[in-house]
C-alpha cells in the first residue's frame, strides 16, 4: 500500500471546495485497534492509514448521518464526502447507487484494492493482545506483526478474516482514486460454515440457531454498523404497531435477527461487519451469506456489483425459479 | 468477619455444595464468558477475566415483568420473587458497580423489584489477579480487591484459596461449608497482600478525574464532543455491557388476552431514547447522546450521589465496535478543561 499516495490524494481531495471530509482509517487508541476518522483538512491526512487491520466498512456513515432540522434560512450542505473502501466496501456504495440511498455525485470514493485483512479476535488470540501501539502490515502472501521493535511473519491463513477467505472483490468496483495497484484475486474457499448448517436437518439447524438468538443482547450494532440497514423508521423502533417487543427473549430476538437476514437478502454484499461487531459472537455472516448464496445460485444475482442493477426485490422475470414454493 | 482457607483439592465438593442453592457462576458461551446457571456436580473455572456481559441481570434483569393482567380485567397478578440466588466468581468491578446503582433504586422511591432481587442475591466475588488491558478500576475508587458490594471475597493464592466475608450473607455461606475450610494463617494474609499489590500494578490504563466532574457543564458546548462521537454508529454496547448504566424502558406487551407490564434495558446511546411524541428530539444527534452518557457517569451521578457511576472494567473499550475510548475521551475531557 503506497501511504504517500493515499494521502497526497486524500490531501488534494479535501482541499477542494465542494467536499466537506474524508472518511478513512486511522490508528487506534491503543494496540491493534484501528478507529475511524473524519478528515476535514489537509492537516488531517497525515493520520490516514491502509493496513490488514482496517477491516470496518466506513460505508455505513453515509447513510448514518443524522439530518436535524435546519434553523429557518439555513440551507443544508450538500458538499460531497469522500470515502475510502476496500473491495467489499465499495459494494455496499455500489448497492446504496442501485437503491437511491445515495446519489453518485454526493460521494467520491478512493478505492483502496485489499490484499484481506485480519481478524483481530485470531490475532489477539495467538499472539496476545497489547496496550502498546503496534503496526500490522502486508508482508508477501502473509502479514507482517511489528510489536516492539521486533518483526513477526505471520501466515496468511493464521489469521486472515473469514470474510477475506470467501472474498470475490478484493478490488474495488467503483472508484473515483484507485490508490496502488489492484491485487490478483484469489480463488474463494468453500463457505463451510454454511455448507455445514445447510448439512443439518431442520431441527438441526433450529436448535443452532436457537442457542445462538439465546446470546443476543439486542444492542443493535449489527444493524447500525450495516451500510445496508439504514431505513429513516426500522421497524425495531416501532411501538405502534410493535412489530418487535422490546422484551429481549428467544422468540423476539428471533424475530429481530430473521427479519433483518430477510430485508438483507439480496442487498448484503458481504463485508461481515454483523458479524465483526456483535458482542455476542453470534455468527451473523452466515445467515446472510446464506441468503446471499440462495440469490447468486438461484438468481444468478449479485448485489453491489452494478450500479445500474435493478434491486433485486422489485425485479422480476418470467423464468425466475419457483420449485421452493410449495 | 472472618477469614478461611480452602484447599483446591476441596474446590469441587465446595462448589457441589452451593449447587444446592441457585448458583450461577462464569460459564464460557460460545467464545465469550457469561453467568449462567450452574447444575451439579457441574464444574465451575474461576480462570477467567471479566465476563463479557456484566452480572448486573442478577438485580436488574433486562427484561423484568412487573406484572400480568388480562385485557378488559382490572386485577393484575405480581410475579414471585422469592428464590435466592448465588452469584460465585464476580469481580470487584461489577458488585461494586452493584452499590452504586443501589443508590439510584433508593433515591426518591424504593424500588421494589430491584431491592428485592439484591435482598436474594448473594455475591461471592474473585480477586483479580490478571487484570485486563483496558482494566481502570484503581482510578475511579475501586481495587482489585475491592469488597464493596460483596458478601464474601475469594483469593486465589495458588493451591488454596482465601475466602473473606464481607457481610452476614458471607458469614452465612462460610457456616454452611466449615467443614471443608480451615483456619487462615499469617502466611496467606502475606501472601494476599503480596497477590493484590502486584494485581494493582498490573493495571495499565488510568484515568486522571480530578476536576472533570465539577468541569463538565462548562464544556458543554465544546467541539471535543462533535470529534469523540464522529464515529459513534449509535449501537447499545456501552451501555448494555456497561455494569452500572441503569436506564430502563416500561411497555406493556399484550398477546391476545394476556399481557404483562414488563421493564427492560434501555440505551442514551439509542435516537429513540429521548424522542417525544411529537417528533422533537432533546438530544438529536450522537453527539449529545455521547456527551450525555460521559456526562452521566462523570458529573450527574457524582453531583447526586457522590460517587462516579464508572467503576473501570474496561468492557466499553474492549467492545466499542469502532474504538470510542472512555479513557481517551475522558483525558480529552481534562485538557479541554
Amino acid at each position: 500500500m503506497d501511504l504517500e499516495q493515499l494521502r497526497k490524494t486524500a490531501a488534494e481531495v479535501v482541499a477542494r471546495d465542494d467536499v466537506k471530509y474524508l472518511i478513512g482509517w486511522k490508528k487506534g487508541s491503543y494496540g491493534y485497534r484501528v478507529a475511524p476518522v473524519f478528515v476535514e483538512d489537509a492537516a488531517g491526512v497525515a493520520e490516514l492509514i491502509f493496513s490488514p487491520l482496517c477491516t470496518a466498512n466506513l460505508t455505513t456513515y453515509l447513510t448514518l448521518v443524522e439530518k436535524t432540522p435546519l434553523p429557518r434560512g439555513q440551507e443544508a450542505d450538500k458538499r460531497k464526502v469522500a470515502l475510502m473502501v476496500k473491495g467489499c466496501d465499495s459494494r455496499a456504495v455500489v448497492q446504496l447507487l442501485v437503491e437511491k440511498g445515495i446519489h453518485r455525485e454526493e460521494v467520491i470514493v478512493i478505492g483502496c484494492p485489499c490484499p484481506g485483512v485480519v481478524d483481530q479476535s485470531l490475532l489477539v488470540e495467538k499472539y496476545g493482545d497489547t496496550e502498546e501501539p503496534v503496526e500490522v502490515k502486508w508482508n508477501g502472501d502473509g502479514f507482517m506483526l511489528v510489536r516492539g521493535g521486533e518483526e513477526i511473519k505471520i501466515p496468511r491463513d493464521e489469521v486472515l478474516a473469514e470474510k477475506c477467505r470467501l472474498c470475490r472483490y478484493p478490488n474495488p468496483v467503483i472508484s473515483d482514486h484507485l490508490i496502488g495497484a489492484e491485487v490478483e484475486k484469489w480463488s474463494p474457499a468453500e463457505d463451510s460454515g454454511v455448507s455445514e448448517l445447510d448439512a443439518k436437518d431442520v431441527d438441526g439447524r433450529w436448535e443452532y440457531w436457537e442457542e445462538q438468538f439465546n446470546k443476543c443482547i439486542r444492542c443493535y450494532s449489527c444493524r447500525n454498523v450495516c451500510p445496508l440497514c439504514y431505513c429513516q423508521d426500522c421497524i425495531l423502533d416501532r411501538l405502534n404497531p410493535t412489530w418487535i417487543n422490546r422484551a429481549v427473549n428467544f422468540s423476539e430476538n428471533t424475530a429481530f435477527n430473521i427479519s433483518r437476514a430477510f430485508h438483507l437478502a439480496g442487498r448484503c454484499i458481504e463485508c461481515g461487519e454483523c458479524e465483526r461487531v456483535c458482542p455476542a459472537n453470534i455468527p451473523l455472516g452466515k445467515i446472510n451469506r446464506k441468503m446471499a448464496r440462495e440469490v447468486r445460485e438461484k438468481y444468478g444475482f449479485e448485489p453491489g456489483l452494478d450500479p445500474e442493477a435493478e434491486p433485486f426485490q422489485a425485479s422480476f422475470k418470467p423464468d425466475d425459479p419457483e420449485d421452493f414454493i410449495l | 468477619m472472618s477469614a478461611m482457607l480452602l484447599n483446591k483439592e476441596k474446590w469441587p465438593e465446595f462448589v457441589k455444595k452451593l449447587t444446592g442453592k441457585n448458583l450461577w457462576a462464569p460459564k464460557l458461551d460460545g467464545e465469550a464468558m457469561r453467568f449462567a446457571p450452574v447444575a451439579e456436580g457441574e464444574e465451575v473455572s474461576l480462570d477467567y477475566g471479566n465476563t463479557r456481559v456484566p452480572p448486573k441481570g442478577a438485580t436488574f434483569p433486562q427484561t423484568e415483568t412487573m406484572y400480568r393482567f388480562l385485557v378488559g380485567n382490572m386485577e393484575i397478578e405480581e410475579p414471585k420473587m422469592d428464590e435466592e440466588l448465588v452469584l460465585l466468581g464476580v469481580r470487584p468491578c461489577d458488585a461494586r458497580a452493584m452499590k452504586i446503582i443501589e443508590k439510584l433504586f433508593r433515591w426518591d422511591y424504593d424500588d421494589p423489584y430491584y431491592l428485592k432481587r439484591r435482598e436474594l442475591v448473594t455475591l461471592v466475588g474473585l480477586a483479580c489477579t490478571e487484570p485486563g488491558l483496558n482494566c481502570f478500576c484503581s482510578s475511579v475508587g475501586g481495587a482489585p480487591d475491592s469488597s464493596e458490594g460483596l458478601d464474601l471475597l475469594i483469593y486465589d493464592l495458588g493451591d488454596r484459596f482465601l475466602l473473606e466475608a464481607v457481610t452476614v450473607k458471607g458469614e452465612t455461606l462460610i457456616a454452611e461449608t466449615k467443614e471443608l475450610l480451615t483456619d487462615s494463617d499469617a502466611s496467606a494474609v502475606k501472601a494476599k497482600d503480596k497477590l493484590m499489590a502486584d494485581a494493582g500494578a498490573k493495571i495499565r490504563r488510568t484515568v486522571d478525574h480530578d476536576g472533570i466532574p465539577e468541569g463538565l457543564p462548562g464544556l458543554w458546548e465544546d467541539p471535543l464532543w462533535k470529534s469523540v462521537s464522529a464515529s459513534c454508529i449509535g449501537c447499545g454496547t456501552c451501555t448494555y455491557l456497561c455494569p452500572t448504566c441503569h436506564c430502563f424502558d416500561i411497555q406493556d406487551e399484550v398477546e391476545g388476552f394476556e399481557g404483562r407490564r414488563c421493564r427492560m434495558w434501555d440505551s442514551c446511546m439509542f435516537e429513540e431514547y429521548t424522542l417525544h411524541t411529537s417528533g422533537h428530539n432533546t438530544r438529536p444527534t450522537r453527539r449529545e447522546r455521547t456527551r450525555n452518557r460521559i456526562n452521566h457517569k462523570y458529573n450527574y451521578f457524582v453531583d447526586k450521589f457522590d460517587v462516579i457511576a464508572c467503576v473501570g472494567c474496561g468492557r466499553c473499550i474492549n467492545l466499542c465496535p469502532v474504538n470510542i475510548d472512555i479513557v481517551e475521551i475522558l483525558r480529552r475531557v481534562k485538557e479541554a478543561l
